[in-house]
């Protein structure tokens, strides 16, 4: 086992370094110029140039991809074109709204997806189960900014229950930071429950059908015994590796609901820096994604092992 | 023995206190003014960069030797006042005593001279005084002297314009090359700026600054008393204009600098609310041509898009119907200002589709393809963008809208290449009237070729007139070259001019002092 993830780790660097040499590319040849945004309408050609050359943007792509890989090697992701701070620094800024909110969304969807699943398998066929689809065809369909939208003008502008805006840290109290994420979470989780919902309760009517859960039914086993600890552990496998897939989900609706709720996280960063061109920015979360989502489905490898004994590495 | 309830009540008590962080002080909140900005703070220096959030940054931390009043006349500011002599061609500067930066230096000439050339060297205006100084020297510590190559009677006014005016730096900060970026916001304005609390794209926050010394005058403009009321100012970015709008009328925040005009009805009725218009000068709309390909090297062409062009229908695209929120402006300088002429502008009230049919089938366009470029992220200038493409749509250019972010579009703008390579046919921006009120700093009036704004367009008479105007002897003969550029400007078409519309501004009735100028600036103002 220990030996296994040893081996994943290691496998990871090849390719944070092919993601690393894919987004350089990709910015290289894409279009913008920072020089012609920074310089503004007044700046003649000559500037915008000199711009470029004091940010070393006239330099060919070879150099500048040694040099940003050199850097990243060492642990530097470079500075911001923009801020003038470094990448590192505006990511920790960024870092725990984003993690707040995915972590809150993550533990939300779980406690209402899971249940919702298991009780619509258990139903199969009745109201409660179409309810339960329904539902999950509803938050697939609606996107994640109608939902922000609907859920601020309620809970925030008519019953003044929640803030419409904002972020507060954690060390300024768990209410108040409770507080600012909770309408986002539900809006980010929408999509996440319905996901969660479908495939507990697709793999929870097949372990249903298995002959154990017969067995334990004629032993006189209650049934949220049944449902929970001996069907769903089984039909754990699958749920859990859709939660993994399901992250990448999380960050790629975080930058609308960052942008919806002005939550200043990683989503927002990433959006205000691709406007912008600020490339080392751009470079710099891409890389912490792909490295958080590669993390996330090693740690998911792992948990299998947890859920089916059968399975050893 | 542990208790349920007992564990209960400790955890929703643990919940509701702050782990760390300071406690606000009693009151705190009322001296608080929450801004929500017109863009994200990205960069602190208004040298390096023009962007318009970084200038009002630059007018809460930093001062300035002259400043413009309501009328656009430079008053001193940091100046006790100045001398001119030997005909015109020697200024003597001389400073206000007590003047303080916020790292507790005092201010000297020295920073000044040194803050005057780094905003020479990237300024336009800047850069036309720039050509005529001959010396900028510090005298002392309270006087610093230009003498000039020959007179220029816009010094003061080019050092105190509203936007992108000479602010004062300390010097060793002003030493750095104007094409560099400046880190420290070091100034001697009416605000320190916290370094500490800035978070890009987030937040920024402003504290007063207690060793500043204000003029005595009420505040006029950007001149006079610029008196800090407040504790803190502080920005929050909130990009969503509906997010933006509920913060508002929730209380959430107590300023919106660039409230979205579709949302005005919202906002007004919100009775906690006051919408009014704090900037002095409307935001003009250009439509530019590229004159280096067909087919707007063909000033035929250019005159049949301005024969169809009806200002109307591209101000109530950007600010809606009611026509306080806009105005007709059918000339080059800004509307209202001395300069202001409607000589030869006869082409932009033709307003007929028809016509301009007709003279676009007698101009010899031979169906070229037009490419518009616009900025789908810049929703201004896009409606702009969008009207005249379905203006050309129906006069019977043949027209491909190209629809990209800014980015892309300012890049791309830059291209002198044909469309067939990436160039471009039309494109769209916005300026405020300050930047349109003289041909020193018109933008879209040079017509100098290969080195004019984007677009390129060459007419020697304009820029005959143009150096003219800088050596007119009067305000009569001033104005006669003004009318003079007008009317050439009508008839060459280096840009088709689109009006202007009124960009107001939102805050909570408990903030008082809001005063109108040229800028958005936060001294005077205060929260009850």
């Amino acid at each position: 086992m220990l030996a296994y993830t040893l081996r994943r780790i290691v496998a990871t660097i090849p390719v944070m370094a092919v993601v690393a040499l894919f987004v350089f590319s990709l910015l290289y040849i894409s279009p913008g110029d920072p020089a012609a945004v920074i310089a503004g309408d007044q700046a003649t050609p000559a500037d915008v140039e000199r711009i470029r050359a004091s940010l070393g943007l006239d330099r060919p792509y070879l150099v500048r991809f040694a040099e940003w890989a050199w850097n990243i090697m060492r642990g530097d992701l470079g500075t911001s074109i923009f801020t003038n701070l470094p990448v590192s620094t505006m990511i920790q800024q960024r870092i725990e709204p984003t993690l707040s909110l995915m972590v809150i969304t993550l533990i939300l969807a779980v406690c209402i997806a899971v249940p919702m699943g298991v009780i619509a398998a258990w139903k199969n066929g009745t109201i409660i189960d179409r309810l339960v689809m329904g539902f999950a065809v509803l938050g697939f369909s609606v996107p994640v900014f109608v939902v922000g939208y609907l859920l601020a003008y309620v809970f925030a502008l008519e019953l003044d229950w929640l803030p419409v805006q904002g972020y507060t840290p954690l060390s300024r109290g768990a209410w108040p930071w409770f507080q600012n994420l909770i309408l986002p979470a539900i809006a980010l989780g929408g999509v996440y429950i319905a996901l969660i919902a479908r495939i507990t309760r697709a793999t929870m009517l097949e372990v249903l059908q298995q002959d154990y859960i017969r067995t334990a039914r004629a032993k006189g086993v209650a049934q949220p015994g049944i449902l929970f600890l001996h069907a769903l552990k089984n039909a754990a496998v699958p749920i859990v590796t859709v939660i993994g897939i399901g992250v990448a989900l999380l960050i790629g609706g975080a930058v609308v609901t960052e942008s919806v709720f002005a939550i200043p996280g990683l989503g927002r960063l990433t959006v205000d820096a691709i406007l912008r061109r600020d490339y080392p920015v751009i470079q710099g979360v891409i890389l912490l994604f792909s490295f958080t989502y590669v993390l996330v489905n090693l740690v998911i490898d792992l948990l299998y092992t947890l859920f089916d004994p059968r399975i050893r590495y | 023995m542990i208790r349920r309830r007992d564990t209960l009540k400790g955890v929703a008590a643990a919940a509701a206190l702050p782990l760390a962080g300071p406690a606000l002080a009693q009151g705190q909140g009322a001296r608080t003014l929450r801004v929500v900005p017109q863009a994200n703070l990205t960069s602190l220096d208004p040298v390096w960069t023009t962007a318009v959030v970084t200038r009002n940054h630059a007018y809460l931390v930093y001062d300035q030797i002259t400043a413009v009043d309501a009328n656009n006349v430079p008053r001193p500011q940091m100046a006790e006042g100045w001398v001119v002599g030997d005909d015109n061609r020697e200024w003597t500067f001389t400073l206000r005593p007590g003047l303080r930066f916020h790292d507790n230096e005092a201010v000297r000439a020295a920073d000044c001279v040194s803050s005057i050339r780094r905003w020479m060297a990237r300024d336009t205006f800047g850069q036309a005084l720039n050509a005529q100084v001959d010396e900028l020297s510090a005298l002392d510590d309270r006087r610093f002297r230009f003498r000039l190559k020959k007179p220029f009677p816009f010094l003061a006014l080019a050092m105190g314009k509203s936007q992108n005016p000479c602010f004062i730096m300390p010097e060793r900060i002003a030493a750095t090359d104007p094409f560099q970026q400046i880190r420290d916001a070091t100034g001697s304005g009416p605000f320190r700026f916290l370094a500490g609390e800035w978070n890009p794209g987030q937040r920024a926050v402003w504290a007063k600054f207690d060793g500043y010394v204000p003029r005595q005058e009420a505040p006029d403009g950007l001149a006079g008393g610029r008196v800090p009321r407040l504790d803190r100012v502080e920005w929050t970015v909130i990009s969503d204009p509906a997010t933006a709008a509920s913060a508002m009328v929730n209380g959430e925040q107590d300023y919106w600098e660039y409230p979205l005009h579709d949302l005005l009805p919202l906002l007004r009725r919100s009775r906690d609310l006051v919408i009014e218009q704090r900037l002095l000068e409307g935001t003009y709309g250009v439509l530019r041509f590229n004159h280096l390909h067909a087919p707007f090297n063909n000033l035929a062409v250019r005159r049949a898009v301005a024969m169809a062009v009806n200002q109307e229908d591209y101000l109530r695209a950007v600010a809606g119907d009611d026509p306080r929120g806009w105005g007709v402006c059918e000339g080059v300088f800004t509307c209202g200002t001395s300069l202001a002429s409607e000589e030869g502008s006869a082409i932009l009230r033709t307003r007929n589709v028809e016509a301009a049919r007709a003279a676009l089938r007698a101009s010899g366009y031979a169906g070229e393809k037009v490419v518009l470029i616009t900025p789908s992220d810049y929703p201004q200038i896009n409606a702009l963008s969008l009207v005249t493409a379905d203006l050309m749509t129906r006069i019977g250019l043949n027209v491909e809208v190209v629809s990209a972010d800014w980015g892309t579009v300012i890049q791309r703008r830059a291209s002198r290449e044909p469309v067939e390579r990436g160039g471009w046919s039309v494109v769209h921006t916005t300026s405020s009237g300050s930047d349109l009120g003289v041909p020193t700093i018109h933008l879209f009036l040079r017509a100098n070729g290969p080195n004019a704004w984007f677009g390129w367009p060459q007419d020697e008479r304009i820029e005959e007139l143009r150096a003219a105007w800088l050596d007119a002897a009067d305000e009569a003969e001033s104005k006669r070259l003004g009318a003079a550029m007008n009317a050439r400007a009508m008839e060459v078409l280096p840009y088709v001019p689109l009006g202007f519309y009124w960009q107001p501004s939102v805050w909570r009735r408990n903030v008082t002092g809001a005063f109108k100028a040229p800028a958005t600036v936060f001294w005077n103002i205060a929260k009850a």
